[in-house]
């Protein structure tokens, strides 16, 4: 994999992610898509390093990866909290089990996400976790000639209202709020669903729904606003045709 | 308890020692006894002729010149009576002072001086010791001589019935370790004979593992305690070897629905690499990859959710919740799909049954199986649920669908892992072939049961049995 340094471009926000990762491919993976995503990353190898990274150096948020060689995340994450670091923590890691999350929780860290996750999930959370404590904005949300009301239930295309359900609308303001960025099934089952758990009939139902909801948003209307993105999810978004 | 020996370890020595105790205690209770009883008897005996004895020295006694008293000897010169010739004389002043000895008793006194009373009514027979020691069997009787009253005494040796006593305990004492040793040999053999089918039990056992669990313990005699336990140990086993087939078509079957998509992977990237394409048949490429990776995931997923389940790992967070409300909602969430296929879903039945378990679970048994109702049935077809009491304690949820069915050579298997009727078919759908079996396992694991009865192209009707709260009031109206 070629990964140009993009240094300007890197720190636009003058977000910095520290990744404590010790698989080379993951680190990459992890690495590229955050940059592409604007944020100035840097990775360590090890539980030393980036227990060595994080307590010298100022970063916006840690992902550790909790199978590393010689130290475990775990203990990275105690002795951060030891050292009274309060930088947030998103915990990554092939443990699943409700035990594990809450040790994983309990040890302080802020959130946790089983691999293999999806790359947008993933963004989500570290977004929510920068985000934290600054409410969602209200009022209007608008994408092209798309306007959406949430408050008041309404939203409209060209000036036409469309007429959407209630799982619908959900499913639109949430895409919507997310707009431009892509959105997994696994986000819309937990987010738009409110449940706990993703399974096969629910994935139809989502797709099923989303078919619904570009027949009403898109097929009317000469430009597509509901991309499906294969094998990753849907996008809410303009495109250059 | 800490005995003073190391107990043996087998059952066969440790009966037989048991045993074979038990007898020497018995007959040494017995040798006692009988001796006892001879020694007894015989004492009787003695204790009569001494009487006798007494008699007859009575007669032969006379004052001599100086006053003495004297026995006349010579009438027993001839006796071969043994207990005259042992015979031990003493006669005495009531006083105490000895007026006469023979010649057998010599300077020793039998019994010391006379308790009061002694041989005034009648003979006193009794055992004593002589001066010097040795025990002996004493009648006394007092007499009057020629005006003048003396006490005689007659004492034998009880070496005496001892003597005749000797040979018959000794052929006791004699036979008792061949009593023994046949004791030894018939509880040996017995034991040995009754636990044989253990032994062949341990070694067929010893036979059985993995490979071989189709093998099953000899059973010699139903009724028997052993035939009994040999058949239970074979239960145990049929139900081993069960899981264990299970198991290992679930390995089997896992590893083939992972494969699948892999081998998908690796072709989709094989083939886009070897091609010059354009960016959008690469980006076409990856996204065919993902949505395999998916796949691969929910798979893994389920895999893990089910190995949890198996090794009890999932704890039910137990509540007590209306069923038709949970019936409703899992429709709701499907509805669309229900509405797509202008399929119509009914819900009959007793809406205040509520249902004791774990909500969570139950509802994804019921969205499982609802899912699969509304996959299998054509456009324009309907599903309906019924709830209906069973007793007073069970609800039984019947979904019936108008779909085709299911043949009755698939009805038993349909919820086993990665079972599916028409394997191309559900491949395609995306579906791994483990919701029936999720359902199974939720329904199962509060407690209730599952089940499908079909007839085959007239659709198929599931059933969910769950423990029930509210049924006694209302199963007075409930259908039949």
């Amino acid at each position: 994999m070629r990964r140009p340094a993009r240094p300007g471009r890197a720190n636009r926000f003058s977000m910095r992610i520290l990744i404590v990762e010790d698989e080379d491919k993951m680190a990459r993976a992890l690495r590229a898509g955050l940059e592409a995503e604007q944020f100035s990353v840097h990775v360590a190898a090890t539980g030393e390093e980036g227990f060595f990274l994080a307590s010298t150096e100022n970063y916006d948020l840690v992902i550790l990866d909790l199978m590393l060689p010689s130290h475990d995340g775990m203990e990275v994450l105690g002795a951060l909290r030891h050292k009274r670091l309060s930088v947030p923590v998103l915990i990554l890691t092939s443990k699943d089990t409700v035990e594990d999350r809450v040790r994983g929780l309990d040890a302080g860290a802020d959130d946790y996400l089983v691999k293999p996750f999806a790359f947008s999930e993933l963004l989500a959370r570290i977004r929510a976790l920068l985000r934290r404590g600054r409410p969602e904005p209200a009022g209007i949300l608008r994408l092209a000639d798309l306007e959406m009301d949430a408050a008041g239930r309404v939203v409209s295309r060209g000036g036409r209202e469309l007429a959407l359900t209630a799982r619908e609308f959900d499913l639109l303001e949430y895409l919507l709020r997310q707009q431009g960025r892509v959105v997994s099934r696994e986000m819309l089952a937990r987010d738009v669903w409110q449940e706990t758990a993703r399974y096969t009939p629910l994935d139809n139902v989502i797709d099923v729904h989303i078919a619904h909801l570009r027949r009403k948003l898109d097929e009317p209307f000469g430009r597509k606003l509901l991309h499906t993105v294969r094998g990753v999810g849907f996008v809410l978004r303009e495109e250059a045709s | 308890m800490m005995g003073r020996f190391p107990r043996p370890k087998r059952i066969r020595t440790r009966l037989t020692l048991y045993y074979v105790g038990m007898v020497a205690g018995v007959l040494a209770l017995y040798f006692a006894g009988v001796s006892v009883l001879l020694f007894w008897q015989a004492s009787n005996i003695l204790k009569s002729l001494g009487a006798e004895d007494l008699e007859t020295v009575k007669g032969l006694l006379y004052h001599g010149e100086d006053g003495q008293v004297n026995l006349r000897e010579d009438y027993h010169h001839h006796s071969d009576w043994k207990q005259v010739q042992e015979r031990l004389l003493e006669i005495l002043s009531p006083g105490g002072a000895i007026l006469y000895r023979n010649e057998r008793l010599g300077d020793r006194t039998v019994g010391g001086p006379p308790f009061p009373g002694e041989g005034e009514h009648g003979y006193s027979g009794r055992r004593a010791k002589m001066s010097d020691g040795t025990p002996i069997i004493l009648i006394s009787r007092k007499y009057d001589l020629q005006g003048e009253t003396i006490l005689i005494r007659v004492g034998y040796s009880e070496d005496l019935i001892w003597n005749e006593l000797r040979g018959t305990l000794l052929v006791l004492v004699l036979a008792s370790p061949l009593i023994l040793a046949g004791t030894a040999y018939a509880v040996y053999a017995t034991v040995g004979r009754a636990l044989a089918p253990v032994s062949k039990m341990a070694h067929r056992a010893e036979q059985i593992n993995s490979e071989r669990l189709s093998e099953r313990l000899p059973v010699e005699n139903e009724e028997g305690e052993l035939g009994h336990l040999a058949g239970v140990f074979n239960a145990m086993l049929s139900r081993i070897e069960q899981s264990f087939e299970q198991l290992k078509r679930f390995t089997a079957d896992a590893s083939h629905e992972l494969r699948t998509p892999l081998a998908a992977i690796r072709s989709i990237g094989e083939v886009a690499l070897q091609d010059h394409a354009g960016p959008a048949e690469y980006r076409d490429a990856i996204g065919s990859m993902l949505e395999e990776v998916n796949r691969l995931t929910t798979i893994v997923e389920s895999l893990l959710v089910l190995s949890r389940a198996d090794s009890g790992q999932i704890d039910m967070q137990v509540s007590v919740f209306p069923l038709a409300a949970l019936v409703r909602e899992s429709a709701a969430l499907l509805e669309v799909l229900i509405d797509d296929k202008q399929i119509s879903f009914t819900l009959l039945g007793d809406e205040s049954v509520g249902v004791q378990g774990d909500r969570l679970y139950i509802r994804q048994a019921v969205i499982n199986v609802l899912h699969n109702a509304v996959k299998f049935t054509p456009a324009g077809g309907s599903i309906s649920a019924l709830i209906r009491c069973e007793g007073d304690s069970r609800v039984r949820l019947s979904i019936s669908d108008t779909g085709p069915g299911i043949p009755s050579a698939h009805a038993s298997r349909i919820f086993e892992r990665f079972y599916r009727i028409d394997e191309a078919r559900a491949a395609g759908q995306g579906g791994a072939g483990l919701g029936l079996s999720v359902a199974k396992w939720a329904v199962s694991e509060n407690s209730g049961e599952i089940g499908v009865t079909s007839v085959p192209g007239s659709g198929a009707q599931f059933w969910i049995l769950l423990p029930a709260v509210g049924c006694s009031a209302s199963g007075a109206h409930s259908r039949n």
